[in-house]
């Protein structure tokens, strides 16, 4: 059998045309993962935005309940021993 | 010995053959496998492989929040967690019901939700709810244990968090947040949204690995009312105090700016906390829309308007009183004193049914029916509440003879506390019915917003709106209603004391009535009006004039102050004057 003999020049260029497409899969693949990786960091995000939103939603209610006017009434009254103004301590500015 | 070379040659051809046929049998024997899985079995086993790792599951759509006038929260939908039971298909039966039963104490779980758990496992049923919206800490408690099926998700739950305050505008929705009553019924499918759908994938062992959204779910609107939330403590809380003070059975009382139509307050008592929904149909009801009652007295603005406007009495007109009663059909009708003799104006200040009869008397009757219609009586307000009654109005041709006199003092026709507000309000616009509103807004529509209100009507000339409410304001500084005098304020308003119907002995009680008293203030240019009505108040003051009229100006004086309409300067000089005493009552 007799086997053809490859010049440098061709070894060279099938070389680096081995290393081009490794490094081109390689690529492939690195942007292929990076591209599964970013997808599951914006679904982590999107639910913690998500989750956030709720939390605010959640505060906001939390904070309308602190602030219901029969539990304030209640601190005034109990806590700090304020009153209902009589008639003649309220003054109004265009008097 | 070996064969001779064409017999072995032969022999081999034959091996092939058979070999050949054989797996020629055998590619055809799994072409037919695979076209019969392909095909005609494709569709059963597509449903095996989904239901063994696919769920697809509603995702329910945020409620919209409610709002008051000034953008506080009334009620709103927030995210709590909801434990659920998933069967594993490797336990039997027995062993599936023994991790219910030791739940049953922790969730507190009753016999019959133990007993739905269990049909829908006998059923085979891959999905079971142990306990729905349940808080926070109970459902980590659970979790923790590391029962083998039990799950938690979340679901959005109604939250009031001012609990009882406004409960009978806003409502209530069931447990799959659907509205049942109040505004979260009249707007539920603007406050719902649109459910949504998800596809997750799970693993053989059920775990979750991908899930992708196949219907996006749609937020409800959210809805902002009139109501103001200061303006409704205040009604609330001088109601709650009036009921128990009188120990009343219920009462209600609306506050309303009378230009606009916009309700400020609408309150009920007994009231309910909508957290804990439903309540019981007795709490449930919203006594200002859904209950009609005799009117009364109040109603007597509607017999002087048309008595005005037909032409019917002038101001000097005089009316005998002296007797103390009148006959009607019969039957006598008495005021509660004898008033010797008044002009139609003392007639109304002094609240005397002989002589608003009198008055009644000279009115046509078809002119009169058609007055009580111009001003609401006998329809719905048009409210965005639902259930809102109409009330009971009789045509003309329907009148018995002792009709047109009941009708001139409030009787023979029923109406709710709004339709008596609506009345008043008439006369506070002089003249014009600008119909009740409740809901200022719905976020971002235009077509599914609040009900579009009719311009406003004229219902009475300007000239006899303007007599009447010199009249009403007399009321209030020499005559029924001087209770409901607020220091610094020209107010005016009508007193109302109707006899009850007894259900035993089926005529007029003499033990049993509705207070009421229904006003504005200032005179000059009305900030506000309010309704205030007391049933069966047990003291022994029951008259509207001493049991309504104070309440009237209790919440009318706050909300004024709240309101910040200052007080008419010589007016309030001369209040302070007149009662020095007060200045160091602190």
């Amino acid at each position: 059998m007799v086997h053809k003999k490859y010049t440098k020049k061709e070894i060279a260029v099938g070389v680096l045309a081995s290393l081009g497409t490794i490094v081109i899969l390689t690529f492939y693949l690195w942007h292929i993962t990076e591209n599964i990786r970013l997808g599951y960091e914006i679904g982590r995000s999107e639910n913690s935005l998500q989750t956030l939103r709720e939390e605010v939603k959640k505060l906001e209610a939390e904070k309308a309940a602190l602030l219901s006017l029969d539990r304030i009434e209640k601190i005034a009254k109990e806590r700090l021993g304020l009153a209902e103004p009589k008639e003649d301590q309220v003054i109004y500015e265009d008097f | 010995m070996h064969l001779p070379i064409e017999a072995y040659r032969k022999k081999v051809r034959k091996r092939t053959r058979i070999l050949a046929f054989l797996l020629t049998v055998w590619v055809i024997g799994i072409f037919f496998r695979l076209v019969d899985l392909q095909v005609f079995l494709h569709a059963g086993f597509k449903t095996q492989v989904a239901k063994q790792n696919q769920d697809r599951t509603k995702i329910l759509p945020d409620r919209g929040t409610i709002y008051d006038r000034n953008g506080k929260i009334l009620a709103r939908s927030i995210p709590v967690p909801s434990l659920f039971y998933s069967p594993p298909a490797e336990e039997s039966f027995e062993l599936q019901m023994k991790t219910i039963r030791r739940l049953e104490e922790t969730l507190g779980l009753s016999a019959k939700d133990v007993e739905k758990i269990k049909a829908r496992l006998q059923k085979k049923s891959s999905f079971a709810w142990l306990k729905r919206k349940v808080d926070a800490a109970t459902a980590e408690r659970i979790i923790a244990l590391g029962l083998n099926g039990v799950f938690s998700r979340e679901e959005p739950k109604r939250f009031y968090p001012q609990a009882k305050l406004a409960a009978h505008v806003l409502g209530g929705v069931d447990i799959d947040d659907q509205g049942q009553s109040g505004i979260e019924l009249a707007y539920d499918a603007v406050l719902r949204g649109k459910e949504g759908e998800v596809l997750i994938l799970r693993d053989v062992k059920r775990r979750e690995y991908y899930s992708e959204v196949l219907v996006e779910p749609q937020s409800g609107k959210d809805i902002t009312l009139t109501i103001d939330e200061n303006i409704q403590y205040i009604a609330q809380r001088e109601l709650e105090k009036a009921v128990l003070e009188n120990r009343a059975d219920w009462a209600t009382a609306i506050v309303s700016r009378p230009d606009s139509g916009e309700i400020l307050a609408m309150a009920s008592c007994p009231g309910f906390d909508p957290n804990a929904y439903p309540p019981s149909s007795e709490e449930e009801v919203n006594r200002a829309t859904r209950y009609n009652y005799e009117p009364g007295s109040t109603f007597k603005i509607v017999t002087a308007s048309a008595a005005l406007e037909n032409h019917a009495v002038s101001l000097n007109d005089i009316f005998d009183c002296s007797e103390g009663l009148i006959a009607v059909a019969g039957s006598p009708i008495r005021d509660h004193k004898r008033f010797g003799l008044l002009t139609f104006p003392e007639a109304v200040v002094y609240s005397s049914n002989v002589g608003m009869i009198q008055v009644g008397q000279r009115l046509d009757p078809d002119a009169f029916y058609r007055t009580i219609r111009n001003f609401g009586f006998g329809r719905r307000t048009g409210l965005d509440l639902p259930a809102e009654e109409a009330g009971r109005l009789m045509p003309p041709e329907k009148w018995s003879r002792r009709s047109l006199p009941a009708l001139s003092i409030g009787y023979e026709i029923s109406a709710t506390a709004i339709q008596i507000l609506q009345a008043i309000n008439v006369i506070a616009n002089r003249g014009l019915l600008i119909g009740p509103k409740i809901v200022s807004a719905v976020e971002g529509s235009t077509v599914s917003g609040p009900k579009k209100a009719e311009p406003p009507r004229r219902v009475i000339s300007e000239k006899t709106a303007n007599t009447l409410i010199k009249i009403l304001e007399q009321v209030i500084i020499e005559g029924t209603g001087q209770a409901a005098r607020i220091n610094g304020y020209t107010a005016a308003g009508k007193t109302g004391t109707t006899q009850k119907i007894d259900p035993q002995l089926k005529r007029y009680s003499s033990f049993k009535h509705i207070a009421s008293f229904v006003g504005f203030v200032p005179v000059e240019r009305p900030a506000i009006s309010v309704i205030v009505v007391l049933d069966d108040p047990q003291k022994a003051d029951h008259y509207g004039g001493q049991v309504a009229a104070p309440v009237f100006r209790e919440i009318s004086s706050q909300v004024l102050r709240y309101l910040r309409v200052s007080p008419q300067k010589d007016l309030m000089k001369a209040a302070l004057m007149a009662n020095p005493g007060r200045e160091g009552d602190r």
